[in-house]
C-alpha cells in the first residue's frame, strides 16, 4: 500500500527519514518544477535550480508544516517565494525591476508562428496574471488555495486569474478560426 | 466567465494538457546530495536525557526525604483501610489508568501534522 503524504511527512518530522522525504519530493517534483517553469518562462535550468532550493528549504522547515493546508499548496508557496527572492536579487544585481523583467519580450514568442502557442501566450501575461493562471487553471489550485501560496487576498487571485484567461483568449483567438 | 464558451473550453482543455509530467531525470537524487544531514539518533538522545532527568530526581527526592519513610507510612495507612474503601480506591486508580490510556491512543491516531 501506498503512503500517503501525511505517512511520510510523521517519519520524516517523528525518524528524519530521509528516504520518506525522498519520495515526497519523487511526487511533487514535476509540478513544482512546471510552476516554476511556467514562472521563469521556461529557462529550465533557473527553474530547476529554485525547485532545488524549494525542496532544500521544505525539508528544512519541515517541522512548521502544521496541515493546514495541502503539502502541495506548502510547496506551490516556498517555490514562488524562492522565485520572487530571486527575481530581487537579479533586481538588485543588474539594476532591472520586476516589471522590466516581466516585460522583456521572451525570445520564444519573436516567432509569429508560435504565437498560437498556449506557452508563448502565457509567458506574455504579466507576472501575477501568469501565476495565477498557472496555479489555478493549469495545476488545479483553488482560488482559496492561490491566495494561500501567493499571500495575497481572494479577490486578488479571481481577478488576476480572470483577467490573465481573457488576455489569453484575445492572443489565442485564432484557434477557434 | 461563460462556461459555454468554445473557446474558454480549448482554453481549459489545453491548459491541462500543457501540465505534462516532467520526468525525474536525477532531480530526486540532485536534492537528496543537497539536504543538510540531521542528527539520526534524536529521539534516543531525548530519551536517554529522560530517563537519566528521572533517575536523577528519584535519588535525590529519596535522599531529601529522609529516605522516604513517608512512602513507607502511606502503604502501612492504606494497608489499614477498610476492604470497601481499598475496592473504591482500586477503581478509582484502574479506571484513570483506562481512560488516560484510551487518550494517549486516541492522540496516537491524530494527524500527526494537525
Amino acid at each position: 500500500m501506498e503512503l500517503s503524504d501525511a505517512d511520510l511527512l510523521a517519519r520524516v518530522l517523528v525518524d528524519g527519514d530521509q528516504h520518506a522525504f525522498g519520495e515526497l519530493v519523487r511526487r511533487h517534483q514535476s509540478p513544482v518544477r512546471g510552476l516554476l517553469r511556467q514562472l521563469t518562462r521556461t529557462d529550465v535550468e533557473l527553474a530547476d535550480d529554485l525547485a532545488q532550493e524549494t525542496f532544500i528549504r521544505a525539508y528544512k522547515n519541515i517541522a512548521s508544516f502544521r496541515g493546514e493546508a495541502k503539502f502541495s499548496t506548502w510547496l506551490y508557496r516556498i517555490a514562488y517565494n524562492c522565485f520572487r527572492e530571486h527575481a530581487r536579487k537579479r533586481t538588485e544585481l543588474v539594476g532591472i525591476d520586476e516589471e522590466q523583467w516581466e516585460s522583456q519580450p521572451d525570445p520564444s514568442t519573436a516567432d509569429p508562428a508560435l504565437r498560437q502557442d498556449l506557452m508563448s501566450a502565457l509567458a506574455q501575461l504579466p507576472l501575477h496574471e501568469r501565476t495565477a493562471v498557472v496555479l489555478c487553471c493549469q495545476n488545479g489550485l483553488s482560488h482559496d488555495e492561490a491566495a494561500r501560496v501567493l499571500d495575497i487576498p481572494l479577490g486578488t487571485v479571481k481577478t488576476n486569474v480572470l483577467r490573465g484567461r481573457e488576455k489569453l483568449k484575445k492572443m489565442l483567438a485564432a484557434w477557434t478560426k | 466567465m461563460t462556461m459555454n464558451d468554445p473557446l474558454d473550453e480549448l482554453l481549459d482543455a489545453r491548459l491541462r494538457d500543457e501540465t505534462a509530467y516532467i520526468d525525474d531525470d536525477g532531480f530526486t537524487a540532485r536534492v537528496m546530495r543537497e539536504l543538510p544531514v540531521r542528527p539520526r539518533s534524536f529521539q534516543l538522545q531525548r530519551a536517554i536525557i529522560i530517563l537519566a532527568a528521572a533517575i536523577v530526581s528519584v535519588v535525590v527526592a529519596y535522599f531529601a526525604s529522609g529516605e522516604a519513610t513517608f512512602v513507607r507510612e502511606g502503604f502501612m495507612r492504606l494497608s489499614a483501610l477498610p476492604a470497601v474503601e481499598m475496592l473504591a480506591l482500586v477503581f478509582i486508580y484502574g479506571l484513570t489508568t483506562m481512560v488516560g490510556g484510551a487518550w494517549a491512543a486516541l492522540a496516537r491516531t491524530r494527524d500527526p501534522l494537525g
